[in-house]
């Protein structure tokens, strides 16, 4: 920290803070995933399980809309990464006015809400296909297809984004270099310009396919009667929650978790290779050390790692704590049952002292928290089963 | 037109024919058909009547107010105040969200900017990044876990003895806000953060040096740079709260309603799209509006965005 600009208790203090506002709730869905508790839920503490993962792995409707969500996804990426550098080089060209203009067009649909672009899709499509006079099964009413159209009107101005960054840094002497030293313009785009825009591809793609497997307000209208993995999702906590959800939020952590930390070792391999400082590096210049922190290693000591991890979770049976915890519910309210059975032949006994015309009174109010509940099961039930 | 085909002719002797050809070709189709043309349709859907298919394209077929009357006068006539207080709510409510963001990731911003050095830097900027890889759904979930009536917020308090019986957060819409505030917080961060790391240093010290308190350093010298990262992050974080739907859904109270869910609504449990085209109309351009008279107070234009 720094002192001199700022860097004091109370910055330390606000860091820590804002992290636990972005840490918490993560934290505790995950926790939750592993109490057998059918409501996703810390306390009361059941028993520790691994059950709910494969309860998500074994929902259909999920795992048919991940595989319609990396269709669509790749799909996007095809189209909107060209889209997105059509749109940079175009921008990189035209006078002023008209990039002002262009770049307010493209950058809009970044803007307005994803549920106006869904709707406007399938409209669009929709006349298109009637002004055609297509079926109902042609492409103009096939939700992928409208998914994917919904999806890169905006993702392609993501991709834009990424390459306006890199292409700022640009030198365009280059290319007036090689076409004067006798390349043709063709040969000038392809040895020139994309190989510097190469990283920037790499990062729109990555960018693109993420966007549009997350992406909900558009799709959940485009994709008509069909499914995506996020739409699935959402109709799945809207109908009721069960802590399956915070499996899958566990394994897209941890997959998260491991890619960070991969990229952050091939970062700073890379930062030390530049400066060439490896061999002073105490890390770096240590044979066996350097081995291990390569990324490619990185990644496959933290896979064993979650191989291992994976595999004892599914040999762990948690069935005779479940059963514990059930029996224990249910002899709970056995008891409860019992006490409300002996309150009623309380009652009726003092009414039946009072006189008999209390008699045919047969449901009595109950005193207790549960009455509303347990009040007529106990009136109904067989006395002591 | 001109100006378009000097263009067409420059990257044709830079880049050649074909690559001129893709971007053109590539840059017509997005903008005509993918954003200018489905607005268009939408906007016509939006002037029809909801006719069975066998009338569409028949006499019966024609212009009609009819969609945005019902959102100015219900059916009766009278004033359709359900409607409009939906939406009046939904923008003052993300107005709300967005002055909340700011508030918070603000110092954050500076901090990471100006204050934090090194490992810890880097490891705020990668603890930043990583909760949004979670998908949204799933974040909202998570504060679905938090906010229940039996969950970890009410168990504590109730634990504590603050309150006795659990509060319904939900209907009080507190797990909402907090979930959309929670949502968009990246999109706050990254432009405040861009625009306040252009600040020298210096400056700050040499504001310290002379005496300036800090209130004073951030209120004089560093919110004036950060103006722009502001508008910037505060027009995406509005546009994206207004229009959310997914969190309203899930962490939305039953009787409290987003305008999202409105039009939803007239598409999905109504089937009458042209209602629901109507009612999209309305909202695109009520946000539209906003953000530019937002833009007008704070001097910031179009440009500045998605930097």
């Amino acid at each position: 920290m720094n002192k001199g600009t700022g860097g004091g208790f109370f910055a330390a203090a606000y860091s820590l803070l804002f992290y636990t506002f972005l840490f918490g709730p993560l934290i505790i869905m995950v926790i939750t995933a592993f109490n057998s508790s059918s409501f996703p839920r810390i306390t009361p503490w059941e028993c520790f399980t691994t059950d709910w993962f494969s309860v998500l792995i074994n929902n259909d409707r999920l795992m048919e809309g991940l595989g319609n969500s990396v269709i669509i996804g790749i799909g996007v990426m095809f189209i909107g990464v060209p889209l997105g550098l059509a749109g940079a080089l175009a921008l990189s060209e035209l006078g002023p006015k008209l990039r002002a203009t262009l770049y307010t067009v493209l950058i809009v649909p970044i803007l307005i809400p994803g549920v106006v672009l869904g709707i406007s899709t399938i409209v669009f499509w929709g006349a298109m296909g009637r002004g055609v006079g297509a079926g109902y099964d042609s492409l103009f009413f096939n939700g992928m297809f409208l998914t994917m159209a919904g999806q890169v009107t905006f993702i392609s101005a993501y991709a834009m984004l990424v390459f306006i960054a890199r292409l700022q840094r640009f030198d365009p002497t280059l290319t007036e270099a090689a076409l004067d030293l006798g390349a043709t313009p063709g040969q000038a785009f392809r040895k020139i310009m994309l190989p510097f825009l190469s990283p920037a591809i790499g990062s729109a793609a990555f960018l693109t396919l993420l966007a549009s497997f997350e992406n909900y307000n558009t799709t959940v209208f485009t994709i008509l009667s069909g499914n995506t993995f996020t739409t699935a999702l959402a109709s799945k906590v809207r109908l009721g929650t069960d802590p399956s959800l915070s499996a899958l939020a566990v394994i897209i952590i941890g997959i998260t978790l491991v890619g960070a930390m991969v990229h952050e070792a091939h970062t700073r391999r890379a930062e030390v290779i530049r400066t060439g400082t490896a061999s002073r590096s105490r890390i770096y210049g240590n044979p066996v050390l350097k081995v291990l922190v390569h990324p490619a290693a990185v990644l496959m000591i933290l896979l064993a790692a979650i191989g291992y991890t994976v595999y004892q979770g599914a040999q762990y049976d948690s069935s005779v704590c479940t059963q514990g915890i059930l029996d224990e519910k249910l002899e709970r309210q056995r008891i409860l049952r019992e006490e409300q059975r002996k309150k009623i032949e309380a009652q009726r006994k003092a009414q039946e002292a009072e006189g008999g015309a209390a008699e045919t009174f047969s449901k009595p109010k109950s005193p207790s928290a549960f009455g509303g509940a347990f009040g007529n099961s106990g009136a109904l039930a067989p006395a002591g089963d | 037109m001109n100006a378009i085909k000097e263009t067409f002719n420059a990257f044709t002797q830079k880049y050649g024919t074909g690559v001129a050809t893709f971007v053109a070709v590539s840059v017509l189709v997005w903008t005509v058909f993918l954003i200018i043309m489905p607005q268009v349709a939408m906007f016509d859907y939006s002037l029809r009547f909801n006719l069975p298919a066998s009338q569409i394209g028949g006499p019966n077929d024609v212009y009609t107010l009819d969609n945005y009357k019902y959102f100015f006068q219900g059916n009766d006539n009278t004033v359709n105040y359900l409607d409009m207080g939906i939406l009046l709510k939904t923008l003052v409510a993300a107005l709300f969200v967005t002055i909340i963001d700011v508030i918070i990731c603000y110092p954050i911003a500076y901090i990471l900017a100006h204050s934090a050095t090194g490992v810890s830097a880097r490891l705020m900027v990668i603890g930043l990044i990583v909760p949004f890889w979670v998908n949204e759904i799933l974040r909202a979930f998570a504060f679905r876990v938090l906010f229940g009536a039996t969950g970890m917020v009410n168990g504590i308090g109730m634990n504590m003895g603050l309150w006795d019986t659990p509060i319904d957060f939900i209907r009080a819409d507190v797990a909402l806000y907090s979930g959309l505030t929670y949502a968009y917080i990246l999109l706050m961060i990254f432009p405040i953060f861009n625009a306040v790391e252009a600040l020298d240093r210096n400056q700050i010290e040499a504001a310290r040096d002379m005496g300036a308190s800090w209130w004073r350093v951030h209120w004089r010298v560093v919110l004036p740079i950060a103006k722009p990262g502001i508008a910037s992050g505060s027009t995406m974080v509005f546009m994206l709260t207004a229009g959310a739907l997914a969190a309203p859904q899930i962490l939305g109270g039953p009787s409290n309603l987003w305008f999202t869910q409105l039009i939803y609504q007239w598409f999905n449990q109504s089937a009458n799209w042209q209602r629901g085209s109507a009612y999209a109309v309305v909202l695109l351009l009520v946000c539209i509006a906003f953000v530019m008279m937002m833009m007008r107070v704070f001097k910031v234009s179009i440009g500045e965005i998605g930097r």
